[in-house]
């Protein structure tokens, strides 16, 4: 059973790679097309996964940042992610993954309350971005947002590593809306 | 119109055809259709009828005219007929809306229960107007209620319909007539939330009496305190406070749910039909308002609704006086006649604000006057209008549509700039933001969106910082520069609106008691909390922006702002920079940021000798936020300030670094290279003071400046510039005769 570990391999020069994992195959394509088209001072790499554990018998770089993305429109993307969650390390939760919530923008067609979501970011003591994927623009400038969050997490930002992450990205849950 | 035929015809056939259209204009063609079928059934006619130029507004009269007659008993194949007369007037009325003739037959129709249920709830779901609806047809529409002939389910969305067409219906004089009507409804209970909207929109000043004040709370005790029943009886309580005893939240709450509406995207199409191309924001000057006149068939419906006084009489568009009117004396200023600020003035104490509160928002002049009146009411129906408007028209995050998206973002912008008009933020905004700021991308309306944040009322800050820094901060730590800038810009309009607000409120009221329900301190604590939160998102991001100049200017302008809080405001309150941010300003490359810091201290010195001196002269401890230890901090800054720039001593106190270290870093003469002449920004300044005194020198020395030429050097800088400079040595540095080395 191969677990995947953030320290187990010798980072590359200049390099920074994200492992992206969802049932949604078309969405991450498009979203990995859009980070690789971003101008960043580091040179990205960005890897596809339907779910984890990978296949051991290929050689890969050290990866920097894994991000999961979820479909609130469908259950099993969410159950997808959550039986991938047992092959990451606990090392790689302080700070190095982070959950991306697609749907989030038709409420009619959610199957999944956002509250279930919310509540395993909190669990993992991991960031959650929401993002409606299917919209280019949204797409875009998530992607931009990712690259950044990538060059924190591979050491390429002087002063900030990827232990701020969490505190910094890190909504407090349960700010209860039907109140307004 | 019917006498126009020929006489040929059979007699059953032209009694039923002058039955049903009174008021339906037929083209000659499709009676000649008609003629020559009369013998055979009339269904067959609709299939012999098939013209290779027949268009679809022919196969709509023929359609209306079906229904209008009513059901065949006896024919087999009526469903199919039925069914694509149906489709006809679906067609029709999603592409280009039912005309209101149209829509006056076949509400009667569908209403009168001629035909089944579900056709009749069909129907009123393609009830769509490709203008406006004629009053007549509502009111006839609902003396068919009356009748019981029509099932509850298509009462519920006749109800329905009726709201989400308010804004389409030409008059609403004869429907304000039915208040009584529709109030006695309420007791159904499956209507009740509907009708509770609709007399929501309807009810002014006169319909609220006690016998109905009496009934809404019988009906709240039956079924409980209902947001919709809540709705009414706050809009009641306005209008005649004296009338309800019972406490309503005072936080304006959005009363009704956002329900299904079938019928909302085709609106929006006719909307926008209507208008033509989307109005820009209109500039709110305080010069005579070009108001449009109300016309009855050119009705824009935009998005914002034109004014329209309920009593301005439309007939050859002059104004009639009723007898009742002059008797009663009450007689209203029709609001298209208001054009200037003089005028307003003159007529204040008759002005009745329109129906659709939505159209103060590019009429300046109402907007003055909804300022100046403070009736709760205004302001009630003014959010409820807007909180409606942004939240179930416009979902910005669905917007895939350019045209759509600028539509928006005009619509955002008049909004903005009433807020800025009125200098005061209105709740719905707040609330929207509230709702939209998770999902946001940080990039689609954004300057819209910041400013809508600089406009966040005054709250303590625990409240805010969930609703709304907790979903900006992720955005602002993984954004560009440029975003980090623009929300550190709309974070210090936010602080002035704040601060502004709150200084209003302490100089109308004395210490203790304010408006807001808080005490001063609990106030200061939350301004003082959001600076430190600001500050800690600046060192954060100095941090992650590889200490940008660019970056640090805004953060300094917003320093800039705080630094004065004592002086301009009047407000207890001192908080110094952050370390991170002062020793950056301090040793950056850049001269106008050394000049700004310096101009920043200036102001400090100046807020913290006046706080002192006040403490001193009242000799009572207020609730004030100055502590010694502000003081300590801020000589703390003096000191290294003063050291590295004057004296040449620099970093001598406190924790900085062991000398012995630099000494085995191989720097011999270090601590020079920070005074004004050998510091990184400001060497230029030096090297062109020196070749302006002596040009043709090949080779210049910066340990030149010293004595009497450092006093020039210094005239030099302050006449390239270094206000900041100058200001900050006349009230922190003691200048003595001895030459500085």
């Amino acid at each position: 059973m191969s677990v995947l570990r953030p320290m187990d391999k010798l980072p590359d020069l200049n390099r920074a790679t994200v492992l992206l994992v969802s049932t949604e195959d078309a969405l991450l394509q498009q979203l990995a097309d859009a980070m690789l088209r971003e101008d960043c001072a580091s040179e990205l790499r960005v890897h596809l996964a339907k779910s984890l554990p990978l296949p051991s018998n290929v050689n890969r770089p050290r990866v920097d940042l894994i991000v999961f993305v979820i479909n609130l429109h469908s259950k099993y993307s969410l159950q997808n992610v959550e039986e991938s969650l047992q092959h990451v390390d606990s090392s790689f939760f302080l700070g190095k993954v982070c959950f991306l919530v697609t749907g989030a923008g038709r409420e009619s067609h959610c199957s999944i309350h956002r509250n279930t979501v919310v509540k395993l970011a909190h669990t993992y003591r991991c960031s959650l971005l929401f993002c409606d994927l299917e919209v280019e623009g949204f797409r875009a400038t998530m992607a931009q947002r990712l690259v950044r969050m990538l060059q924190i997490c591979a050491g390429h930002v002087p002063g900030v590593s990827a232990l701020n992450l969490p505190s910094l990205l890190r909504s407090s849950e349960g700010t209860l809306l039907e109140e307004l | 119109m019917m006498s126009t035929q020929r006489a040929t015809k059979n007699s059953q056939v032209r009694t039923r055809i002058s039955q049903g259209s009174n008021s339906f204009q037929t083209s000659l063609s499709s009676w000649e259709v008609k003629q020559k079928s009369s013998g055979s059934k009339l269904n067959s006619s609709m299939e012999d009828s098939k013209h290779p130029d027949d268009q679809p507004e022919d196969d709509l009269q023929r359609a209306v005219k079906y229904f209008e007659k009513g059901p065949m008993k006896t024919l087999r194949s009526k469903d199919k007929i039925l069914e694509k007369h149906l489709k006809t007037v679906e067609n029709v009325a999603w592409k280009n809306g039912l005309t209101p003739e149209a829509i006056d037959i076949l509400l009667n129709v569908a209403l009168s229960g001629k035909f089944g249920n579900a056709v009749n709830m069909r129907m009123l779901k393609y009830m769509i107007p490709a203008t406006l609806i004629s009053e007549d047809s509502v009111v006839k529409a609902v003396s068919w209620l009356c009748v019981g002939k029509c099932s509850g389910n298509t009462k519920v969305l006749f109800y329905r319909w009726l709201v989400a067409m308010f804004d389409f219906i030409d008059h609403k004089k004869q429907i304000g007539l039915l208040y009584g009507f529709f109030f006695a409804s309420l007791q159904d209970d499956a209507l009740c939330p509907y009708v509770c909207h609709l007399l929501y929109l309807l009810t002014k000043k006169e319909n609220v009496k006690p016998f109905r004040v009496r009934k809404l709370l019988d009906l709240q005790t039956k079924i409980g305190m209902q947001p919709h029943l809540q709705a009414l009886l706050s809009l009641y309580k306005f209008f005649a406070p004296t009338l309800i005893s019972v406490s309503l939240p005072a936080r304006r709450k959005i009363y009704f749910k956002k329900s299904e509406n079938p019928w909302a995207s085709a609106l929006h199409a006719v909307r926008l039909r209507n208008q033509g191309p989307f109005p820009e924001p209109l500039k709110l000057a305080l010069g005579p308002v070009n108001v449009r006149f109300l016309r009855r068939k050119c009705n824009s419906h935009s998005i914002i609704p034109v004014v329209n006084s309920g009593s301005y009489a439309k007939e050859g568009g002059e104004k009639k006086m009723n007898l009742s009117d002059c008797l009663g004396g009450s007689s209203s200023l029709p609001l298209e006649q208001l054009q200037s600020f003089p005028q307003l003035l003159q007529n204040i104490h008759c002005l009745e604000l329109p129906s659709q509160m939505g159209s103060v928002l590019n009429n300046s002049i109402l907007l003055h006057y909804v300022n100046c009146v403070r009736d709760e009411s205004i302001l009630l129906r003014f959010y409820y209008w807007l909180s409606q408007t942004l939240q179930e028209e416009y979902i910005w995050y669905k917007m895939k549509n350019c045209e759509e998206g600028k539509e928006f973002i005009n619509f955002l912008d008049t909004v903005i700039r009433a807020e800025c008009f009125l200098q005061e933020g209105f709740y719905s905004c707040e609330a929207f933001l509230y709702k939209s700021l998770p999902l946001w991308d940080g990039f689609s309306c954004r300057s819209q969106f910041l400013q809508l944040v600089a406009w966040i009322p005054f709250s303590s800050f625990s409240e805010v910082k969930p609703l709304l820094f907790d979903h900006l901060a992720p955005l602002f730590f993984t954004s560009t520069i440029y975003f980090k800038c623009s929300v550190l810009q709309s974070l210090k309009e936010m602080l002035q609106n704040w601060l502004l607000q709150l200084s209003v409120d302490t100089y109308m009221q004395p210490m203790t008691s304010s408006p807001l329900e808080t005490t001063l301190g609990g106030s200061m604590n939350s301004v003082s909390n959001l600076i430190d939160y600001v500050g800690w998102m600046s060192t954060i991001a100095m941090r992650l922006e590889s200490n940008s100049t660019f970056l640090l200017h805004f953060i300094l302008d917003f320093y800039e702002k705080v630094c004065d809080i004592y002086v301009n405001y009047n407000l207890p309150l001192v908080v110094l920079l952050p370390p991170v941010i002062f020793h950056s300003a301090l040793l950056s490359l850049d001269a106008s940021i050394l000049n700004q810091l310096c101009y920043i201290m200036h102001r400090y010195h100046n807020n913290l000798a006046a706080a002192k001196k006040k403490e001193l002269l009242q000799k009572a401890k207020s609730e004030f936020n100055f502590s010694s230890k502000t003081c300590k901090e801020f000589n703390h800054y003096l000191t290294v300030m003063v050291g590295c720039l004057w004296t040449s001593k620099p970093f001598e106190k406190g924790d900085y670094f062991d000398p012995q270290v630099l000494e085995k870093t191989g720097m011999a003469e270090y601590k020079h290279s920070l005074n004004l002449v050998h510091h990184p920004s400001l060497l230029s300044y030096a090297a062109s003071f020196l070749l302006q005194e002596s040009p043709e020198e090949r080779t210049i020395s910066m340990s030149s400046i010293r004595g009497k030429k450092w006093n020039c050097y210094l005239d030099y800088l302050f006449s390239e510039g270094f206000q900041g400079l100058k200001l900050f040595r006349t009230s922190s540095i003691r200048c003595s005769s001895v030459s500085q080395s």
